[in-house]
C-alpha cells in the first residue's frame, strides 16, 4: 500500500469516528442544501441548464486548441501576456522571477485551487516574498497552517469559537466570535495589504475564448480589489477552463452560483481582458495569464474520461457526497477532493499513487446526479478501478481473491459446495464468540457489524426440496 | 398464466434465502409461473466493481447463457438488476453476446419494478401490521430511477403505517468490498443512517437491496436498536400472521 | 510588446491535439429546450431581485431627483472624500451629490483608502438576476469596491430582461474591446465563510445602492 493509501486510511478511520467533526459538517451541507434547493426552483428547467452547459463544455474541450489560441491571440493583442507552463514548476518559476523582476515584496491572492496544486503561496514565501490570502475562508486557514478544506468553503470545518481564537491569537484585535465582528477584523487587516501589494495573484474561473477575457467570481470583491490596485495581476489557469464565448456565460455564471452555494449568482463576477487600458487612470500595468497543464493533456488524451475536463469547481459534488461527509476535506490528502478529486487526482499526479481515492467510495451516484456540467463522475470512479487492475497497481492478494471468486462462481455446485462450507465455518465461528478475534475471517465485516443470521440451507437447496415439490 | 424466470443474487442465495423464497411467494400470489434457472450463479458485479471486468465478463457471458430462454426475469436486487441491465452492454462491448445481453437487460427487472411496470399490480393482498420507514438503495434510486413503485406497493400493505425516513436517499454505506476495505468510513455511514432510522420509531426499515439491509442490520443490532430490517419481498409475503 | 518566451507552449499545443485525435463519445443529449422562466415586468423584477440581493433600489421621476434622493445618503455618511466618476452628467449634478464632502474625480486614479462613497453610471441593468454591469469606463477599476459604500446613477432604458440580452447589448456597445474590465455587480460585498453564515460587507462595499429613473434631462 502506498504512503497516500494509508495516510487516507488512517486519517478516514480517525475523522469517522470523530461525531463532533461529522456534526459539523452534516450541519454545514444542511445549510448548503437548503439554500441549493431554493436555487434550483429559480430554473425553469435544470436538467436543461445541466445538458447545455455539458454541451458548451464539450465543444471548448473537444476542440481545446482552437479555443485556447484564439484566447490567445485575443490577450496578445490587448497587452496581456500568456505564459504555458507544462508544470508546476514552470509556473512557480515564471511568476516568482516576475514578482522578483519588479522587486515585489507583497502579494494579494485571491482564492484559486491550481495555485494551491502548484503550491505557489510556499515558492513566494521562500523568495522571502509576502503572500496574503484575501479570500476570508482561505485566510483564516493560512492562519492556521492548513490547507483548505473544500474547494468553495475552505474553512467549512471550523466553528466561529474556532475562528475567534484564531484571530485574537494572530491579528490581536479580536474579542468577540460574532461573524460580523470577525469579518471585520479580517477587512482590516486585509486592507493594509491590498494598499501596498505590488502584485495580485488570482485565478480564474472561465477564459473566454471570442475575447481574451478572465471571468474571476467572488462574493466578497476580493479579486476585484486585488486586479484593482497592485501594479501587476497574474492569473493562473488550468487550460480547461476555456468556454467559446462571452454569452455563454449568461448560463455558467447562474448555474456555477445555483450548484456552489445556492445563489441566484455570486455578487461579483468580473471579465478582465488586460492590464490597465490607455484611456484608463485606474489598473495594473502588467497583466499575465499563466496557463497551466500539470497533467491535464493526460486526462484529456483518455476520451472515456474526457467529461471530468469540464468540471467548473463548483463544489457540489463535494457536498453530495456521504463519504465526503463522513471524513472531511483534508483526509483525501489532494488537492482537489470529493469525487471529481478522486476522478481527476489518478490523471493528473499518478494511478499508482492515488487509485485508492477512487476505491473509497460506495458508488452512490450522487455527485453524478448533481454536476451542473453531467461529468459522469461515479462511473468514472470505476472506470479508475478498472485501470488501475489493468494497470497492475492493486495489491497481487485481491486479484488472487477474485480468480478464486470467478472460479467457484463459473460453477453452481462449486457456488453451493464453498457456500455450505463457508457457512457452516461462520456458525461455528459466530456460535463460540470467536467473531471479532484473529480466528475470524469476517473480522473486517465483524469489526463494524453484529454478526449475521446465517441460515443452514441456500435458496437453490430449499427450492430444489420443498418448492420443487409443489410444483 | 404468464411466467417469470427468477435470478437469486449469489449473496441472498446463500445468507438471506428467505428473501427469495417470499418474492416467490409474492409472485404466486398474482398469478405466476415462477421458474428457478439452477444453472445460475452471480452477475459478476463484485469483480466489475473493483475493476476486476475480465474476471467479471466471464460471468456475464454465463449469466447469458443461463437466462438465454427467460422471458422476464426478476430479481429481488436494485444492485444486481443494475449490473446487467446498464452495466453487461459497457462490459461486453465488441464481444460477440453485446446484443444479447443488451436484449436480456431490457427484461430483467428489480421486483418492485417488475410489479408496477409488468405485472401491473400495486397491492399483492398483504398484511403487515407494523410502522415502517423506506430506505432508498442507491442503485435502485439513481440507476434504475425506482423511487414510488416501493412505496406504491407498501402503501397498498394493510395496517401497514409508511412514516418518512430523513435523509431517505443518503447512502447506507456498504458499497460491496468497500464495507471491507474502508469499514471505518462504511460503518460510520450506516451509523448515520441507523441513528435515522431510530428517529423515526419505526419499528422496521425496509428496502429493495438486502445487501443494504444486511449492513445496517449489523449496525442496528451492534447498537442493541429497537429497529428491526426487513426485505421488501418480505412485507409484501406477509398475511399478518407471521410472528415478526 | 515583446512576446513572452514560451518554450512550453508547442509541448502542451502537441499534446492537446495528439489527445483529440481520439475522440471523445457524446453521452448526453442535446436541448434546445427554454431555461429560465420567462420574464415579467423588468422593472418590478429587477426591484424583487435587488430586495433579494441587498441591494438599495430608489426609483425616482427624475435624473434630478435620483441625484437629490443620493445626496440624502451622502449626508449621512462621515466626513471623507466622494469619489466621482468623471463623465459629464456627474460633473454637472456633483454639486448636489458631493453634499459637501470633497471630491475626488477618476481621472485622478484610483479611489482613495479613505473614500467615504463612489458613485458611477453604469453600462447596463439586468432585471432577472438584479443586477448592474459597469466597465472600467464607469469610474475605472477598484470604483465598485473600495468604498463601503458603491452608489450607481442609472436609467431606465438601460434595463435588460436578462444576462444574454445584457452580454448582447454590451458586445452592440463595444463594451468588452474598449474596456480593460468589466464586472457584474449584484448587491453588497458578502462572505459565508464562518458558519455558512451570511455577513454583508467582506471587503468590497457593506452597501450598494441603485438609483433609476428615466433619462430625460
Amino acid at each position: 500500500m502506498t504512503t497516500a493509501a494509508q495516510d487516507f486510511l488512517r486519517s478516514a478511520a480517525e475523522k469517522s469516528a470523530n461525531l463532533t467533526h461529522r456534526h459539523i459538517l452534516r450541519k454545514g451541507i444542511d445549510t448548503y442544501n437548503t439554500a441549493v434547493n431554493r436555487g434550483l426552483s429559480r430554473f425553469m428547467n435544470w436538467e436543461a441548464a445541466r445538458q447545455k452547459c455539458h454541451e458548451i463544455k464539450f465543444e471548448a474541450i473537444n476542440h481545446l486548441d482552437r479555443y485556447l489560441l484564439e484566447f490567445e491571440q485575443h490577450v496578445n493583442e490587448r497587452g496581456g501576456h500568456i505564459f504555458w507552463a507544462q508544470n508546476a514548476e514552470d509556473a512557480r518559476k515564471y511568476i516568482t522571477d516576475l514578482a522578483k523582476r519588479h522587486n515585489v515584496r507583497t502579494i494579494v491572492k485571491s482564492k484559486s485551487m491550481v495555485t494551491e496544486e502548484i503550491h505557489l503561496a510556499a515558492a513566494l514565501e521562500a523568495q522571502e516574498i509576502k503572500v496574503f490570502e484575501t479570500d476570508l475562508g482561505e485566510f483564516i486557514v493560512q492562519l492556521r497552517g492548513e490547507p483548505p478544506y473544500h474547494i468553495v468553503t475552505p474553512a467549512m470545518h471550523l466553528t466561529r469559537d474556532d475562528i475567534a481564537a484564531l484571530f485574537k491569537e494572530k491579528l490581536g484585535d479580536v474579542d468577540t466570535n460574532d461573524p460580523q465582528e470577525l469579518v471585520a477584523a479580517a477587512r482590516r487587516a486585509l486592507r493594509k495589504a491590498f494598499f501596498s501589494a505590488e502584485m495580485g495573484i488570482t485565478g480564474a474561473n472561465f477564459l473566454i475564448a471570442d475575447s481574451g477575457m478572465i471571468a474571476i467570481t467572488t462574493n466578497e470583491g476580493n479579486a476585484d480589489l486585488g486586479v484593482s490596485l497592485p501594479k501587476i495581476h497574474v492569473a493562473v489557469v488550468g487550460i480547461e477552463k476555456v468556454v467559446p464565448r462571452l454569452q455563454d456565460l449568461a448560463l455558467f455564471w447562474p448555474v456555477l452560483a445555483t450548484s456552489g452555494t445556492g445563489q441566484p449568482i455570486t455578487c461579483y463576477n468580473t471579465l478582465i481582458g488586460g492590464p490597465r487600458g490607455p484611456k484608463e487612470f485606474a489598473g495594473p500595468e502588467e497583466f499575465h495569464v499563466v496557463l497551466l497543464d500539470n497533467g491535464r493533456t493526460e486526462l484529456l488524451a483518455d476520451p472515456e474520461q474526457r467529461d471530468a475536463l469540464h468540471c467548473i469547481r463548483c463544489g457540489a459534488c463535494l457536498n453530495a457526497c456521504p463519504v465526503y461527509r463522513t471524513v472531511g476535506g483534508h483526509t483525501y490528502g489532494t488537492t482537489y477532493s470529493g469525487p471529481i478529486g478522486s476522478v481527476l487526482t489518478p490523471h493528473l499526479r499518478g494511478i499508482h499513487e492515488f487509485n485508492h481515492l477512487s476505491y473509497a467510495s460506495s458508488l452512490c451516484g450522487a455527485c453524478t446526479d448533481v454536476c451542473p456540467v453531467k461529468i459522469d463522475l461515479h462511473h468514472h470512479l470505476l472506470h479508475n478501478r478498472r485501470n488501475a487492475v489493468n494497470a497492475h497497481e492493486r495489491p497481487g492478494s485481491e486479484g488472487s481473491e477474485f480468480k478464486m471468486f470467478r472460479w467457484v462462481m463459473q460453477s453452481p455446485a462449486r457456488l453451493a459446495t464453498f457456500g455450505a462450507i463457508g457457512r457452516l465455518a461462520m456458525r461455528m465461528i459466530y456460535g463460540l464468540g470467536l467473531a471479532g478475534t484473529a480466528l475470524d475471517p469476517t473480522r473486517k465485516w465483524t469489526k463494524m457489524h453484529a454478526p449475521p443470521r446465517i441460515p443452514k440451507k441456500s435458496f437453490r437447496a430449499q427450492w430444489k426440496s420443498s418448492l420443487a415439490e409443489k410444483k | 398464466m404468464p411466467k417469470v424466470s427468477l435470478f437469486i443474487p449469489c449473496f441472498v442465495d446463500q445468507l438471506t434465502p428467505e428473501v427469495g423464497l417470499d418474492m416467490v411467494k409474492v409472485l404466486r400470489r398474482i398469478g405466476y409461473d415462477v421458474d428457478f434457472p439452477e444453472n445460475q450463479t452471480c452477475c459478476g458485479q463484485p469483480a466489475f466493481n473493483s475493476g476486476y471486468w475480465n474476471d467479471a465478463r466471464v460471468l456475464a457471458e454465463r449469466f447469458v447463457d443461463v437466462f438465454r430462454a427467460s422471458e422476464n426475469i426478476v430479481c429481488p436486487s436494485g444492485s444486481c438488476t443494475t449490473m446487467v441491465r446498464n452495466f453487461y452492454p459497457e462490459l461486453l462491448v465488441g464481444n460477440p453476446k453485446f446484443d444479447e445481453a443488451t436484449k436480456l437487460g431490457q427484461r430483467v427487472f428489480e421486483f418492485s419494478e417488475f410489479l408496477i411496470k409488468v405485472a401491473k399490480v400495486t397491492d399483492v393482498g398483504a398484511t403487515f401490521p407494523h410502522r415502517v420507514a423506506y430506505h432508498d438503495a442507491c442503485h435502485a434510486l439513481r440507476e434504475l430511477h425506482l423511487k414510488n413503485e416501493p412505496r406504491e406497493l407498501l402503501k397498498h400493505v394493510r395496517n401497514l403505517e409508511l412514516v418518512d425516513l430523513p435523509y431517505s436517499e443518503d447512502c447506507c454505506g456498504f458499497g460491496g468490498t468497500f464495507a471491507i476495505n474502508f469499514n471505518m468510513i462504511s460503518g460510520a455511514m450506516g451509523d448515520t443512517k441507523a441513528g435515522n432510522a431510530e428517529k423515526t420509531g419505526a419499528e422496521f426499515l425496509t428496502s429493495t437491496d438486502p445487501s443494504c439491509l444486511m449492513h445496517i442490520d449489523g449496525i442496528l443490532r451492534q447498537r442493541k436498536s429497537s429497529v428491526r430490517t426487513i426485505h421488501l419481498a418480505q412485507i409484501l409475503a406477509s398475511s399478518g400472521d407471521e410472528p415478526r | 510588446m515583446a512576446q513572452t518566451e514560451n518554450p512550453g507552449r508547442e509541448a502542451i499545443l502537441g499534446r492537446i491535439r495528439e489527445a483529440l485525435t481520439k475522440p471523445a463519445a457524446h453521452h448526453v443529449a442535446k436541448t434546445t429546450d427554454d431555461i429560465f422562466f420567462p420574464m415579467g415586468d423588468p422593472i418590478e423584477e429587477f426591484q424583487k431581485q435587488c430586495a433579494i440581493n441587498n441591494t438599495e433600489f430608489l426609483s425616482t421621476t427624475s435624473v434630478d431627483a435620483s441625484a437629490a434622493a443620493i445626496a440624502e445618503i451622502i449626508s449621512g455618511l462621515p466626513a471623507g472624500p466622494i469619489f466621482l466618476q468623471d463623465a459629464p452628467i456627474l460633473r454637472r449634478l456633483s454639486p448636489t451629490l458631493l453634499n459637501g464632502h470633497k471630491v475626488q474625480w477618476s481621472t485622478e486614479g484610483i479611489p482613495a483608502e479613505e473614500s467615504q462613497a463612489t458613485i458611477t453610471l453604469a453600462e447596463t441593468l439586468v432585471a432577472a438576476t438584479g443586477s448592474v454591469f459597469v466597465s472600467s469606463a464607469c469610474g475605472g477599476r477598484g470604483a465598485a469596491v473600495v468604498a463601503p459604500i458603491h452608489i450607481v446613477l442609472a436609467f431606465t432604458d438601460q434595463l435588460v430582461p436578462d444576462l444574454e440580452t445584457a452580454f448582447a447589448r454590451l458586445r452592440e456597445q463595444g463594451t468588452p474591446e474598449q474596456n480593460s474590465m468589466i464586472v457584474l455587480i449584484t448587491g453588497s460585498s458578502r462572505t459565508a465563510d464562518i458558519e455558512k453564515i451570511l455577513v454583508m460587507g467582506a471587503h468590497g462595499p457593506r452597501r450598494f445602492v441603485v438609483a433609476l429613473s428615466p433619462r430625460s434631462e
